[in-house]
């Protein structure tokens, strides 16, 4: 379960105020928004570094990797760099949580056909609340992920196995890879199976601001991932007009 | 009135040619005829000359020298000797005179009728008498009073010297007439015979010319008993009998010499009566080939100068010529006429010419001559110009309403291509007739260049709001981030309050770039559709329970008629464009209205119907409807961007089916075909 935390020794060295501070990496080339995302972060408490472009920014994760890290998917120089930079980080360090920003959520498919494991995809207009509770969730994930597992944490619905401190599915234990967003998802309409998950109830789950295209992807997306395992998985069922729920 | 019916209309001009076919073959005829009728004017004015030598003919024989006679003085006295072929029997009966019925002279006052006929020498005279009591005479007693009897009266020409002679039998047969005078003698030389009949008697007698003067009359005495008084009744008016008038063998001989093959010469006296008449026609029946029955007949009747039956050319039977053209003649102008008869096929053209002794009329030749010439020629240029013309009017025609068939096809189809495209709104409609050098080609280019412009700046329409959308989203993100580090610093109550502003500015802005890019959204997920198999009906149903609670001041109503309504599909969809519509319907109707949803099987496929009660379609916007950007809501315009039925239309057509939108009785309905699956 050790994994290769040189950064953690770098926490230290970085910052004497908060030995445990995490360190957020963000990569964003409209300076605005970075600015505000930076500002946003440091007021949690968080270290923060920006990068406008991609080469900076590995540079800098070659030579000490951050806690987390959250890439713009357009960057204005490389039309692919978000996606490369995310491959570079994955080789690097497997378990570096990453959040995906894109302009449109209609680029999730593609994003996520890309299987670059990114922990999640997220709007650039996504509210700074939202942001910062997702990365709290990253972290107490990875806290969670260091810690021996707790049979407390866990939530069984028939085939379905849900870790809620690691934030884990497994189904018909085999693992699902679900992003933070879909396993809020899963776990809002899992854990009363039958009732109905209306949109505004599925939106909540996700810290997001959510149009129904996007929760009707989301919700694709997720049985998409759970087929794959078990083709005849037809546990998430749409109540036309109303919502979806949880068969078990 | 469409094209092609009007070039048929166009095309009835031609019926021009054989209306002026007629006209030529009417002017020709009438050319011709009148060409025969001078040229036989010609030859009566000849004769006419020749018969003035001799005016005693036309007068009455008596006199030498010529009488003027005026017709007028003695009106339908006269009686006149039939010419006979043959000698009759004096028997009582007519049928071997040869004579017609209207030969004879009708007597109403007696109930009789008289015949007079001429052989050589001899008069024969009949009488038949209608009498239901026919009283003989008694032998011995006085005949001529108490019995039925006849008189016949002839005076010279001024009415003098009368003669009578009576016939009054004792028993019917032969009888013996007796001159009236001292003792009554016997007149042996007239062989008499009378005949008892059914209706009376008859009588006819012969009588040698010599007992006979110029002038002739009869008197009938009739008595029911042999002891009253009998009736007598005169056939002339007045105290003096009437004229006989006969032919005149000179005249006829002197005519005779003018006789020419199919003509009849015929030569009258100043009243009308024949005193010559000599000359036939040829038979006609194949001389001249009729004209068909039918149709045929009916517009030769219309078209063309039909003259008068040939069977009035014949001679009076009367004995005297009444004829219009005769009458004009007898009144001193030369006339013409002529006759025609289909069903012998025999055309007369006759001329009458006055005959003048001095400067005295007296009488007129009548000239008429057979014209088979001239009818076949007619008949047959009549046949052949209908049938021409007919075939012209049909060609014509049929040249037109194929011409006009072809270019109405090429301008439906242009029409319906345009509709199309303006459908489709493509940017390069393909429209027919695009490369013809005529009008239909312009109109064709038009069109395309229209459509094109309007497809370009649709293609902008649609991408506008997207690409905005898109435009705006970074900077409305610095906005919001800005303004959330922003409420985290210490603010003043006012600061703060305007903070909240921004804030819910921004949050405005957000839903409308989310509502601008939603057609997008649907676009990119229409063309990457995943379709699966649903129950429409089902989706419906929910869908529809939904929205009761989703509004709460409207009624919502689902009709359905079938229950296992399977399509192919995406579900979401489909549910995105029915919220769509119901939206709009809930915008358009007031609280506590009734919105209709109703489902249809039809032809393999589905009608879904979304019925508000509200104001009707506006009449400007009718057609762009469902564009982007469009809308047509008057009151509260900021929330609605004219983008629903945009999107709803783009998942109609996604699914391949059609929306269209239309009045109904207050209100509207919007109405999504979907096309039967392909399954």
């Amino acid at each position: 379960m050790a994994m290769n935390r040189p950064d953690v020794a770098n926490c230290v060295v970085a910052s004497a105020e908060q030995d445990l501070s995490k360190r957020i990496a963000i990569v964003e080339d409209e300076a605005a928004i970075r600015e505000n995302y930076a500002a946003a972060f440091r007021r949690e408490g968080y270290a923060v570094d920006m990068y406008d472009a991609r080469r900076p920014a590995m540079d800098a994760f070659a030579a000490r990797l951050p806690d987390l890290v959250v890439i713009d998917v357009n960057l204005k120089d490389e039309v692919e760099g978000g996606f490369e930079l995310c491959r570079d980080l994955r080789s690097m360090a497997p378990e570096l949580p990453i959040i995906f920003l894109t302009a449109r959520d209609s680029e999730f498919d593609a994003v996520s056909g890309l299987r670059l494991g990114a922990d999640d995809y997220l709007t650039k207009d996504i509210s700074i609340p939202h942001l910062m509770a997702r990365v709290a969730a990253l972290f107490r994930r990875l806290e969670a992920m260091q810690k021996p597992q707790e049979k407390g944490s866990r939530m069984t619905r028939g085939d379905l196995e849900l870790d809620v401190d690691r934030m884990t599915v497994r189904w018909k234990d085999h693992p699902v890879g679900l992003t933070l967003t879909e396993f809020w998802i899963v776990h809002s309409l899992a854990r009363y199976p039958g009732h109905v998950r209306n949109r505004q109830q599925l939106m909540d789950a996700a810290r997001a601001v959510l149009d129904d295209n996007t929760i009707t992807s989301h919700i694709k997306r997720i049985r998409r991932k759970f087929t794959a395992i078990d083709p005849a998985f037809d546990a998430v069922e749409t109540v036309y007009g109303m919502g979806y729920r949880w068969l078990g | 009135m469409n094209l092609r019916r009007q070039l048929l209309l166009v095309s009835l001009l031609t019926l021009v040619l054989p209306w002026a076919g007629c006209q030529f073959v009417r002017e020709t005829e009438s050319a011709l005829r009148e060409g025969q009728q001078q040229m036989l004017a010609g030859t009566a004015q000849a004769i006419a000359d020749s018969l003035a030598q001799f005016p005693a003919e036309f007068a009455p024989r008596e006199r030498g020298a010529m009488r003027n006679l005026d017709p007028a003085s003695e009106p339908g006295d006269e009686i006149y000797g039939h010419p006979l072929a043959t000698a009759p029997l004096v028997d009582g009966y007519l049928d071997d005179w040869g004579l017609a019925a209207q030969s004879l002279i009708e007597l109403p006052a007696a109930s009789a009728s008289l015949g007079v006929g001429v052989y050589r020498q001899s008069v024969y005279l009949y009488i038949d008498v209608h009498d239901s009591n026919v009283v003989y005479a008694a032998p011995g007693s006085d005949k001529a009073r108490s019995a039925d009897s006849i008189e016949l009266v002839t005076t010279d020409e001024n009415g003098s010297s009368p003669l009578i002679y009576r016939f009054a039998p004792e028993a019917p047969g032969n009888l013996v007439a007796t001159l009236a005078g001292d003792g009554n003698p016997d007149e042996t030389r007239i062989s008499a015979y009378w005949l008892d009949t059914v209706a009376g008697y008859r009588l006819e007698a012969r009588v040698p010319r010599q007992l006979l003067r110029g002038r002739l009359g009869l008197v009938i005495n009739s008595t029911d008993s042999p002891d009253a008084r009998g009736m007598r009744t005169r056939s002339f008016r007045g105290d003096t009998p009437g004229r006989l008038v006969t032919l005149s063998p000179l005249l006829q001989s002197v005519a005779a010499g003018y006789v020419q093959p199919d003509l009849r010469l015929t030569v009258t006296d100043r009243a009308g009566w024949r005193l010559a008449q000599v000359g036939a026609f040829a038979s006609g029946d194949d001389a001249a080939p009729g004209i068909a029955a039918g149709w045929m007949r009916i517009a030769y009747n219309a078209l063309l100068d039909t003259g008068e039956e040939a069977d009035l050319a014949d001679p009076d039977p009367s004995g005297r010529e009444q004829q219009e053209y005769v009458q004009q003649a007898l009144g001193g102008e030369m006339a013409s006429s002529w006759f025609r008869s289909e069903d012998r096929g025999r055309a007369i053209v006759a001329v009458a010419q006055p005959v003048w002794s001095g400067n005295v009329q007296t009488g007129a030749v009548i000239l008429q001559q057979g014209t088979d010439a001239i009818l076949s020629l007619r008949n047959q240029a009549l046949t052949r110009l209908m049938n021409f013309t007919l075939i012209a009017t049909l060609l014509v025609a049929a040249g037109l309403l194929g011409y006009a068939s072809w270019m109405s096809l090429r301008i439906r189809r242009l029409s319906s291509a345009a509709e199309r495209a303006l459908d489709d709104k493509r940017v390069q409609p393909e429209l027919p007739s695009a490369g013809a050098g005529d009008e239909i080609g312009d109109l064709s280019r038009s069109f395309s260049s229209v459509l094109r412009r309007l497809g370009e700046y649709n293609e902008y329409l649609r991408t506008l709001a997207s690409k905005l959308s898109h435009e705006m989203r970074t900077p409305l993100t610095i906005v919001t981030s800005s303004l959330e580090n922003l409420e985290h610093e210490p603010l003043s109550a006012e600061s703060a309050m305007y903070t909240e502003r921004a804030r819910e500015g921004t949050a405005r802005l957000h839903r409308i770039l989310s509502a601008m890019s939603e057609a997008s959204r649907v676009e990119e997920l229409i063309g990457q559709a995943e379709t699966e198999v649903f129950d429409l009906d089902a989706v419906l149903s929910s869908t529809v329970t939904a929205y009761a609670d989703a509004w709460p001041l409207r009624q919502f109503t689902y009709l359905s008629d079938s229950t296992n309504a399977k399509m192919e599909g995406s579900p979401e969809l489909v549910i995105q464009m029915l919220d769509k519509l119901v939206d709009n319907a809930v915008g358009f109707s007031s609280d506590g209205d009734e919105i209709v949803i109703r489902l249809r099987r039809d032809n393999g496929g589905y009608t879904l119907s979304v019925t508000n009660p509200g104001p009707p379609l506006p009449e400007r916007m009718r057609s762009q409807l469902f564009d982007s950007l469009v809308s047509v809501r008057s009151g509260d315009t900021g929330k609605h961007l004219g983008l629903g039925l945009f999107i709803a239309r783009l998942i109609v057509t996604g699914h391949g089916g059609s929306i269209t939108a239309f009045d109904v009785e207050s209100g509207v309905t919007f109405e999504v075909r979907f096309p039967p699956s392909s399954e």
